[in-house]
Formats: structure tokens, C-alpha cells, sequence
């Protein structure tokens, strides 16, 4: 039973960050079509930004905790790209060059996306394994 | 021979605007207020601003829709319109644009086959009746020379002579520089008499599919033909027509280019080749060769203006110049041309008298604006449907054209009142922009300053200085009386000055807390100046007085700054800054960095070129969005990390003035000078610009000081005539199926005057499928204009080795492509083959990589000084980059003892020298001159009279300690004059007057001989060094 909290608690984590990454995203290419200005779209994407970060390590840590050594290592590498842009201190939309930068930041975040839907799936399966199992 | 210029004679150069010299005004007599000051830090009787409270300005929001997409296929091109743009008094052209479409428009697929011996056939004839009688020799003579051409031709095969009449209108001289190339000996002799009528077809369609004797593999076959609909011929009549429309030039300067239709042609290749070998340096690569022939551009910047005869409509090159007057056709030519695609655009360049940017007030039919693509009037347009409706010109959208609009066809389907309307004959045009322009009622010119007062400022005069040009400005400002004028002062604390017209005296407050910043009395810190006056003149003259004594080493800059932005924050304006010292207290404080040269070389080496601390990028967003273009002026000696305090005029379309160890006695001049023309020249204000261009291609990235606001839309806050924007533009179809395309600089903003304008350019530049023909209209100052930001910006995320390599690999791939364009048909051997608008492009890229932002590591320029000349070049615009990048330097001895040159031209007398310092010969005085110094050089050997009597007594002192000013004799007066003729040509900067004489080091190197580019100096290389790396890496596989 406590691993299928486990895989709930991930899986719920997994799905606030992805609406995170998709909202920036989405901001991001608004302002690629003009439909935003870019004060408010890079304030509303920097405002979501540390908290994705801590969210995205507060999961790894939970992995670590509750044992699931796999689900830590596969999340690791995002952890430790999401630090280097903040010791970098790239981590915040840059405002002025935004329209410069908008390919990269939006491809950064497909990534994202991607690795966080890989987890999801992952998490998906296990969570459903164990649910069936538990029966 | 390659050369020479005939092709391209000089453009006159801008003239001295009429910007009246700066006069100081005398120091103030008045002795030091008491009245001011004291009104001690009560300020917390105030009420508190509320910062976020008072933001009720919307931030400008572009006019009009953004561009949408331009629908519609490809525009079809429809003769008829164009037709009825000529001028129904010249008979000719009509005649030439119904012929295309007769004679070969139909046929879908190019005629094509049509031997060359054919062409006698109509076409050409028709294309030559037009002009009646002038014309015909000049295209004799312009076009014979492509003749020539021909017998290269055959030898490549037979199909080249299926190149044909597809386009018969495309009678498209390249351009008549083109073909003076062409014309020069050592190619004559392969000319037959064939073709006579060659020249009709000469200038031909690009679009052979498959011309086989192409080296280069043309690309996309038949680009022109891609289209169905009209045929692509009838295209062509909208340059004849436009062209035609010239209303006074004389027929036979107007009717030649206006038969040179834009597009490229087939004899494109065949004449670059030969062009091509004739402009080359011959035999250049053996040791010992001779230096002295490398082209040199000692005539100073050279435009290419067979572009602006082809084309008398178009917009003058001072405020638009593309990196190449032919734009390619498909995306695949455009990445075989390694040289940047894009624009130089400088929508406010001074004009000289007499062609002045006509005003236009639409009145109450608003402004006529493409309904699609929002493009204004232009004269491209055309008006069909008996003048009831227009075709824009960049959508081909049909517009109806508003009833007070209206005007009768000629016969022609010309408008009739064309000659009343500037904006359908002119390329450049201002138009009054009614209320839907504006978001909120014209803010009147507002200028604020943020002065630091601290100990450095005081002690070298800065404060005097200052204060007595704003002082002597105050009735020079623009806009009187509607302008508003403020000031803030700041050390560890800032003081406020409330300035209310009812006091006889300025009150001033302190506020130390600089963490919570509050304005006190916000709505008396920016008054009206003229209701103000008095107020506003006792401050300044007490100003200086006010901190005589003050002690205080801090500097509170970023409060300050943030204090000055909620009082702005309301209107905007204008933003001066004078900083003295590291900012060392609250938001934005910097550390020392840069002092340590083992960062250079590093990864780390960038981070010292950009802001420090994120507060700068921030606060500059929020000035741009409200409004506040900044200026920041710098003094001090030490390290003031003009990075980052740089980025707040970059983001908000400002300058950056750097006077490094600045004394009163020595610099005072200058910030004079520079100062009161920041104050006193012409501004718009809340300005977005925007630049439009045809279907398929966009531009793509923007470079200069400003900050985005859409993904086309520039917002500058305050911009004046010395910006210049630069541009790339990509392809966004595989092929375009256009013969020509348009630009349309747009810039809105409001006048000082309280109008609001819109400022509009339009261009025009024919699309091409030769390469070849791409190099031809190349302009070597927009391109090194664009290479310079492409190099500083890298310098910004990389090392500066990285910088340096970007450039030389850069001019290595295009000239490597354009040698591989020739070099089967050529033994090119060991030459080094470049096209005659190039000629000049590798000494400039050298340039670029000795400037100062760029050039070698941390010992040869600091910090700061690399900062500064870095932003001052992001903004510069063409013509005065390449001064500086290539600076003057020219004998004077001669001239000054010659005893009647006072009326000289004096640049006749002046002939400019190749910067080596074999040109300095030691029995000389000469004058080096880059816009932003003078440096007198005196040679050791130089005639002691002449040092005498420019010198005075001291002539034999060393020159670092002697002041140069004008003697009482006829020689010192002479050269006086000079200097004075030389600052007056431009007058954004005041250069500086150094006095060196030979051998005095360090100063020498310091002033001169490390700006003689095409020596060798330190790690880098000499000019000739340069040609032969570049050549070696050329002719690696």
C-alpha cells in the first residue's frame, strides 16, 4: 500500500510540474506570435521558475527517501541541469533579449517536457502495477 | 585596376548640419546659495509615493495590427496597374512596358530557346525604341562592354545561348558600374561584334532553368516562372513605370536605369568573371609584393549608387542601406551567401539642406494604409480601377482608395495630382498621425538628470561643467515651452530639488533611506521649464557651489536611479545620467572586477562585458516600457563597470559617454560639446519603429541599442539622428516568386513639438537567382556596419579570440564562394579574387578586430573603455563607423606653408594616407582623425618654424603638457580653421585634440601608431599579413 502512495505522491508531483514547464511554454510561444508583450510574459514565466526548480527537487529527494533508487537516478540529470542554470544564474527569462533567446528557452522546456512525460509514464506504469498487485 | 571607382562616384559626403556650435556659457557668478540647500531631511513629512499606485500609462502599444501575414499567393504581378503609374508626359515608357507582356509574356515556360542570335527579334528593339534619342548612347555605352562578355561565353557550350528573352524586359543592367567593370581593358579583347542587340538580352532573366554553363550551380531553376498566373514578365513594367515617374530628371539620366529592371541576369557570371579577374590583386600572394596597391578605401565610404539611380523613388541611402541591393530568390542562394542579408536602417539621419523630409497631413481621410499588411503609401503603389482602387505594393492587396483621396487616371494610369503628393513620389515621407496613433495625448520632451555629486565629481569639474552647458542649453532644449526639465543629486543619500515655479529658490530634500525609497513632493521634482525658469537657472548656478565641500565618497546609484524612475515613470523622457564612481550603496551596487587579466582567456571572459547585477537589465526593461530612453555619462579614472551600467542605455535606445579621467581643463570641451548636442538635437520621442518587407522573406534578428517590444517592433524611447538600427532579414519560402521586393521603415513617434509623426522609408531591390549578381550589388558599409554588432554581441557571450575568429572565418567562406563561383573558368592560381564592391571588406573586417572593443587582451584596452566603444559602435551609424574603423590621416605641413590655400577645398588639399606608418614621414606635421580624436603628430624632423608658430613659446616642451590653442599668426589661424572644419563635418562627437610628437612614448603608441591598422602591433597582424591568412584559409581545400 505504501508504495502505491509512493507512485500517487510522485505521480501528482510529475503532473504539477509538467502544467509548470507547459505554461511557460505556452507563454513563450505566445510571445513568439506577438500575443503578449514581453514584461508580462517573461514576469509570469519567472515567477513560475524557482518554484518548478524546488518542485523538481523536492521529487528527487522524495525518490531518494522512499527508496526508489531508479525513479532518483532517472530524474538526476534534470536536477542537475536546473542547478547549473541557477548557479549560472540563467535560470530567469531575460527580458530584454527575449526574442533572442525565445528558440532556446522553448526547446530547454520541450526537453523538459519530454524527460517529465518519460517519468510520468514510468510512474504511471509502476502505480498501476503495484495498485493491480495490491489487489 | 581592380580598383578603381568609377562605378561609384562618391556620394558628397553629409554635410555640416547647421546645429549651431556650442558656445559655454560663462561661469555663474552667483555666489553659493544658501537658499537651496538647507531645507534639512524633513522629508518624512512627505507623503510617501506609492510606486505601484501611479502607473496609469499603458506602455505604447504598437499602432495598427502587426503585419499580418501577407496572404495571397505571390502577388500576382499586373502590368496594367504599373502602366499607369508613367508619367503621361514622357511618351517612352509606355511603350517599353506594353511590349514585355506582347512579346513574351505568354509564354509560360521562358521562351527560351532562342539563341542568341535571335535576339534582334522584337524585344530588343522595343526595349531600345524607348528612350528616343539621349538614352540610346548611353545604353550603347553602357551595354557594350557586356558584349565582350559573349565570346566567354561560348566557349562554355551551347546552352548558353539558350539563355534568352524569356524577360525581354529585363533589360536588367545590373547596374551601369557593372558594366564600367566590364569595360576594362583586358577583357575588351574578346569582344566580337556579335551583339548589338546582346545588350537587350543582357540583362536577362536569371531564370534559365538549366543554364548549363553556369559554374555555380544556379539554383532553383526558373524561379520566376514558378508562378503561374501573369506571366512573370509583366512584372517588370512596375520599375519602368516606377521609374518613369521621376518627375524631374533629365530623360536621359532617367530612362537609362529605368530600363534597368532589377533582376539579375545570365551575363551576370560572365561578367563577374572578368570583372572579377580585373578587380583582383594580381599575383599578390609571392612575399615582397606590392602593399601599396591593396585597395584602400581612402575615399571614404563609397556607396553604391548605381542602386539609388536604378532606382530614383527609393528612400536615400542615409537612412537604408542593404547589405546587397539583390535579394536572392530561393533560401538556397541565400545560405551560398556567407556575407549577412539585411539593413542598416538610420530613420532620423540628418539630412542636408534643402532635402528636408516633406511633411504630410492627411487631414480627415486618415492615413492610406494597406488594409491587409498595414503598409503606408508609398510611391510603389499603383492605382488602377480609374484611380478608385490601389494595389499595395508589398501584399498586393487592392485597396479602396478613400473618396477625398480620389484622383483621375491619365491616360497613362498615372494619378493626376501625382506631383502634389510627396508621398507617392518620394521614398521618404513624414506623415501627421491622427489620435488612433496614440495611446495617450504627445508627452511634451522631458529631460531629467541624475547627477552624482560625490568628491570625484566635484574635484575634476565634472559638476561645473555640467551644470553650466545645461545652463546654456536651456533655451535650446526642444519643444519649448511645453518641455519639462527635473533633477535628482545623489551621494550616500539623494536630494531631491523641488523646482514649483511659485519659489524663488530651488528647495531640496534628502532622503537616506535607500532602501525604501520615497519621493517627496513627487509632483514638483519635474516642472515645466519655461514657467520654471528662474528656478531651474539658480539651481544650476548653485549646483556646483551646493558641493564644493562635500566629502562623501559613496554613490547611492541604483536609489538614484529607481527614485528617477518613479518620477519619470509618469510621462517619460529623457534620462541623463553623470556617474563618477563605482555604484557602491543600495540596489544595483557593483564590485571591482575586471581587475584581474587571468579572467581573459577563459570561459569566464564574457561575464565582464555584460551587467554585473540583474537590477540593470531589469530597471532598463521598465524604462523602456515607461518611456525613459537613458543616457549615461562616465568619468571617472577607476573602474565604473560601464557594463553594466551601459545596459541602461542599451535597452533603452540611449548612449554611453565615456571620458576617462575626466578633468575640467582637458575633457571640459568635449562634454561641452557632446553634452548640448544630447540636449539640443532633435529628438523623437516614445518612438516604435517597425520595418516591413514583401512576402517570403522577414526579418529576422535586430542589432543595436533598443530593446524588443513584439518580435518586430524596435521601442525607443527617445531616438535621434545619430542611431542607426541594423538588421538581418531571412527567407522564409524555399523560392520567391517575386521579381523585385519592398522595405518600409515605419517609425512613429512624437515630435518635440508635440506631433505625432510617422516617419516612413520605402525601398525597393530586385530579386535575383545569381549569386554572382548578389555580389555585384553588394555595399561594403552595411556589411561591415552589420559585421561590427555581429562581433560585439559574440564578444558578449564568448571570448574575444571567439569574436575575432567569427569575423575572419566569415569573410573567409564568402570570399571562398565567390572564388569557387570562378574558379573553374579561371586560373584564379594564387590570387585572391574578390568582387569590386568587396574590394575593401577585408581591411575593414582587420578593422573591426583592431577596434577597440575587440582588439587583443586585457592590457591593450580597459575594461571600460572596451564597454563603451562597444555600445557607441552598436549605434553608430554607417557612415561614421567606417571612419572609425578606418580613420583619416593626412599630411598638413604642405598645406599650411602653401601661402595662398586658405580658400582650398580643403579636401583636395587633404589627401587621405594609408594608415601604416610608412606614411608618416619624420619632417611632417600630420592630423589622424576618427571622428572621436584628433591627434597632431609632429615629426621629430619638422621644420621648427612651423612648431613655432602653431606652438607658441613652448613649442620644444613635451607636447603631453602643451595646450593647443590658436597664435596669433596666420599658420596657427590656418590650421585652427581645420580642426574646426573637421569637427564641424560631424558634430555627434567633439573629438578631442592630442598633440603628440614623434617618439615621445608611451603617448605616441598610445595615440597613434596603435591605430595605424595595417601595421603590425603586438599579437596581431599587419594588413598584408592579414590578406595572406585569409587567402591561405581560402585555398584550404
Amino acid at each position: 500500500m505504501g508504495d502505491l502512495l509512493d507512485w500517487i505522491i510522485s505521480f501528482l508531483f510529475l503532473v504539477t510540474l509538467l502544467i509548470i514547464v507547459i505554461y511557460q511554454l505556452t507563454c513563450l510561444a505566445d510571445l513568439e506570435f506577438d500575443r503578449k508583450n514581453p514584461f508580462d510574459s517573461s514576469a509570469r514565466i519567472n515567477r513560475l521558475i524557482l518554484p518548478e526548480f524546488g518542485l523538481q527537487g523536492l521529487l528527487c529527494l522524495y525518490y531518494v527517501l522512499t527508496g526508489h533508487w531508479f525513479m532518483a537516478v532517472f530524474s538526476l540529470p534534470h536536477l542537475f541541469y536546473n542547478i547549473r542554470l541557477y548557479v549560472k544564474r540563467e535560470h530567469l527569462a531575460d527580458v530584454t533579449e527575449i526574442y533572442n533567446t525565445n528558440k532556446w528557452e522553448q526547446k530547454k522546456r520541450v526537453y523538459k517536457i519530454a524527460h517529465i512525460a518519460l517519468s510520468i509514464f514510468i510512474t504511471s506504469f509502476w502505480l498501476i502495477h503495484s495498485a493491480l498487485g495490491d489487489i | 585596376m581592380g580598383t578603381e571607382n568609377k562605378g561609384y562616384p562618391n556620394f558628397p559626403a553629409r554635410p555640416a548640419p547647421s546645429s549651431s556650435p556650442f558656445a559655454s556659457a560663462p561661469p555663474p557668478g552667483i555666489p553659493p546659495q544658501s537658499g537651496g540647500p538647507p531645507t534639512g531631511s524633513d522629508a518624512v513629512g512627505f507623503r510617501p509615493f506609492p510606486p505601484s499606485a501611479s502607473q496609469p500609462i499603458r506602455p505604447f502599444t504598437p499602432s495598427g495590427p502587426p503585419p499580418a501575414p501577407t496572404v495571397g499567393g505571390m502577388r500576382p504581378a499586373q502590368p496594367s496597374p504599373f502602366v499607369s503609374q508613367i508619367p503621361g508626359s514622357r511618351p517612352p515608357p509606355p511603350s517599353s512596358n506594353s511590349f514585355p507582356s506582347t512579346a513574351y509574356g505568354p509564354p509560360p515556360p521562358p521562351p527560351g530557346a532562342t539563341p542568341f542570335q535571335r535576339f534582334p527579334s522584337p524585344p530588343f528593339p522595343t526595349t531600345q525604341n524607348p528612350p528616343p534619342q539621349g538614352p540610346p548612347q548611353t545604353l550603347a555605352g553602357h551595354f557594350s562592354p557586356p558584349m565582350s562578355l559573349r565570346p566567354q561565353q561560348q566557349p562554355m557550350g551551347p546552352p548558353a545561348q539558350t539563355m534568352t528573352s524569356g524577360l525581354p524586359g529585363a533589360n536588367t543592367s545590373p547596374s551601369p558600374a557593372d558594366f564600367n567593370m566590364a569595360a576594362r581593358p583586358g577583357f575588351q579583347q574578346s569582344m566580337p561584334p556579335v551583339t548589338q542587340s546582346y545588350p537587350g538580352v543582357g540583362g536577362l532573366q536569371p531564370s534559365f532553368p538549366g543554364y548549363p554553363s553556369k559554374q555555380v550551380s544556379q539554383p532553383p531553376p526558373m524561379p520566376f516562372q514558378g508562378p503561374p498566373g501573369p506571366p512573370p514578365v509583366s512584372s517588370y513594367p512596375p520599375q519602368i513605370g516606377g521609374f518613369a515617374q521621376r518627375p524631374n530628371l533629365a530623360a536621359q539620366q532617367n530612362l537609362h536605369p529605368s530600363y534597368a529592371p532589377p533582376t539579375s541576369n545570365v551575363q551576370g557570371l560572365v561578367e563577374d568573371f572578368n570583372s572579377l579577374s580585373l578587380a583582383s590583386i594580381p599575383g599578390s600572394m609571392e612575399p615582397g609584393l606590392d602593399h601599396r596597391a591593396f585597395p584602400r578605401p581612402l575615399d571614404g565610404d563609397v556607396e553604391p549608387n548605381s542602386f539609388a539611380d536604378m532606382y530614383p523613388m527609393n528612400c536615400h541611402s542615409r537612412y537604408l542601406r542593404l547589405t546587397t541591393s539583390a535579394i536572392p530568390n530561393s533560401q538556397s542562394l541565400a545560405s551560398r551567401w556567407h556575407l549577412p542579408l539585411g539593413a542598416v536602417v538610420c530613420p532620423l539621419a540628418e539630412t542636408p539642406k534643402g532635402e528636408e523630409v516633406p511633411l504630410i497631413d492627411f487631414g480627415s481621410t486618415g492615413i492610406i494604409r494597406c488594409r491587409r499588411c498595414r503598409t503606408y503609401v508609398n510611391p510603389y503603389v499603383t492605382f488602377t480601377d480609374s484611380g478608385r482602387k490601389w494595389r499595395c505594393n508589398i501584399c498586393s492587396m487592392l485597396n479602396d482608395v478613400p473618396g477625398e483621396y480620389f484622383s483621375h487616371l491619365d491616360a497613362n494610369g498615372r494619378r493626376m495630382d501625382m506631383d502634389q503628393r510627396p508621398e507617392l513620389t518620394k521614398g521618404s515621407v513624414e506623415i501627421i498621425a491622427p489620435t488612433e496613433y496614440m495611446v495617450r495625448p504627445p508627452m511634451p520632451p522631458i529631460y531629467f538628470f541624475l547627477i552624482d555629486v560625490s568628491i570625484s565629481a566635484t574635484k575634476s569639474g565634472m559638476l561645473e561643467v555640467v551644470a553650466q552647458t545645461i545652463k546654456s542649453c536651456l533655451d535650446n532644449l526642444p519643444g519649448y515651452p511645453r518641455t519639462q526639465i527635473g533633477f535628482i543629486t545623489y551621494d550616500s543619500t539623494l536630494h531631491f530639488y523641488n523646482m514649483k515655479s511659485s519659489l524663488s529658490q530651488p528647495q531640496m530634500m534628502i532622503v537616506t533611506d535607500l532602501d525604501d525609497i520615497f519621493l517627496p513632493l513627487p509632483d514638483d521634482l519635474l516642472v515645466n521649464l519655461s514657467e520654471s525658469r528662474t528656478v531651474v537657472e539658480a539651481f544650476l548656478d548653485s549646483l556646483p557651489m551646493m558641493f564644493q565641500d562635500n566629502v562623501n565618497v559613496e554613490s547611492a546609484f541604483g536609489p538614484a536611479l529607481r527614485a528617477a524612475f518613479m518620477v519619470m515613470n509618469q510621462l517619460g523622457g529623457k534620462l541623463l545620467i553623470f556617474q563618477n564612481s563605482l555604484p557602491s550603496l543600495g540596489a544595483g551596487r557593483l564590485k571591482l572586477r575586471g581587475d584581474d587579466p587571468r579572467v581573459y582567456g577563459t570561459d569566464k571572459e564574457y561575464a565582464l562585458r555584460v551587467a554585473e547585477d540583474p537590477f540593470y537589465k531589469q530597471m532598463a526593461a521598465d524604462c523602456t516600457k515607461f518611456q525613459i530612453g537613458i543616457n549615461v555619462y562616465a568619468f571617472s579614472d577607476k573602474y565604473t563597470d560601464i557594463a553594466s551600467l551601459g545596459t541602461l542605455a542599451k535597452y533603452t535606445g540611449g548612449q554611453v559617454y565615456y571620458y576617462p579621467g575626466f578633468q575640467s581643463s582637458v575633457h571640459g570641451d568635449k562634454l561641452r560639446h557632446e553634452l548640448a548636442r544630447d540636449l539640443t538635437r532633435e529628438t523623437a520621442w516614445e518612438a516604435v519603429m517597425r520595418i516591413r518587407c514583401g512576402k517570403g522573406i522577414r526579418f529576422s534578428s535586430y542589432h543595436g541599442n533598443f530593446m524588443l517590444r513584439s518580435t518586430d517592433l524596435i521601442a525607443l524611447p527617445a531616438v535621434d539622428c545619430d542611431k542607426a538600427y541594423a538588421m538581418q532579414l531571412s527567407l522564409e519560402e524555399t523560392l520567391l516568386t517575386t521579381q523585385t521586393v519592398y522595405f518600409q521603415v515605419a517609425l512613429l513617434y512624437t515630435a518635440s513639438c508635440g506631433e505625432r509623426r510617422i516617419r516612413v522609408h520605402t525601398s525597393i531591390a530586385p530579386v535575383v537567382a545569381d549569386l554572382g549578381e548578389m555580389y555585384r550589388q553588394a555595399d561594403t558599409g552595411s556589411i561591415v556596419s552589420l559585421y561590427a554588432r555581429l562581433a560585439i554581441e559574440k564578444s558578449l557571450s564568448a571570448k574575444l579570440d571567439d569574436a575575432r575568429n567569427a569575423i575572419q572565418q566569415k569573410i573567409v567562406k564568402a570570399l571562398k564562394e565567390y572564388r569557387n563561383l570562378h574558379a573553374v573558368q579561371h586560373r584564379l592560381g594564387s590570387r585572391l579574387i574578390y568582387p569590386e564592391t568587396l574590394k575593401f571588406l577585408p581591411l575593414y573586417g582587420m578593422a573591426i578586430i583592431k577596434s577597440t572593443p575587440l582588439q587583443g587582451g586585457p592590457a591593450d584596452a580597459s575594461l571600460d573603455e572596451r564597454c563603451a566603444a562597444g555600445f557607441t559602435m552598436m549605434a553608430l551609424p554607417v557612415k561614421k563607423l567606417l571612419k572609425l574603423l578606418y580613420p583619416n590621416l593626412f599630411r598638413v605641413d604642405e598645406w599650411l606653408l602653401k601661402p595662398s590655400a586658405d580658400h582650398d577645398d580643403l579636401n583636395n588639399v587633404l589627401k587621405r594616407l594609408p594608415l601604416a606608418a610608412e606614411s608618416l614621414d619624420s619632417r611632417g606635421l600630420y592630423i589622424y582623425d576618427d571622428g572621436f580624436r584628433l591627434v597632431l603628430w609632429f615629426g621629430r624632423m619638422l621644420s621648427p618654424d612651423i612648431a613655432k608658430n602653431l606652438l607658441g613659446a613652448d613649442f620644444a616642451a613635451e607636447l603631453s603638457r602643451v595646450t593647443f590653442q590658436e597664435q596669433g599668426n596666420g599658420m596657427s589661424k590656418k590650421l585652427m580653421s581645420l580642426v574646426k572644419k573637421l569637427r564641424e563635418n560631424d558634430p555627434s562627437y567633439h573629438p578631442m585634440c592630442f598633440l603628440v610628437r614623434q617618439g615621445e612614448q608611451p603617448r605616441e603608441g598610445f595615440l597613434l601608431l596603435r591605430n595605424l591598422i595595417e601595421d603590425q602591433m603586438g599579437g596581431s597582424s599587419g594588413y598584408v599579413d592579414w590578406i595572406l591568412q585569409i587567402q591561405r584559409q581560402i585555398q584550404q581545400n
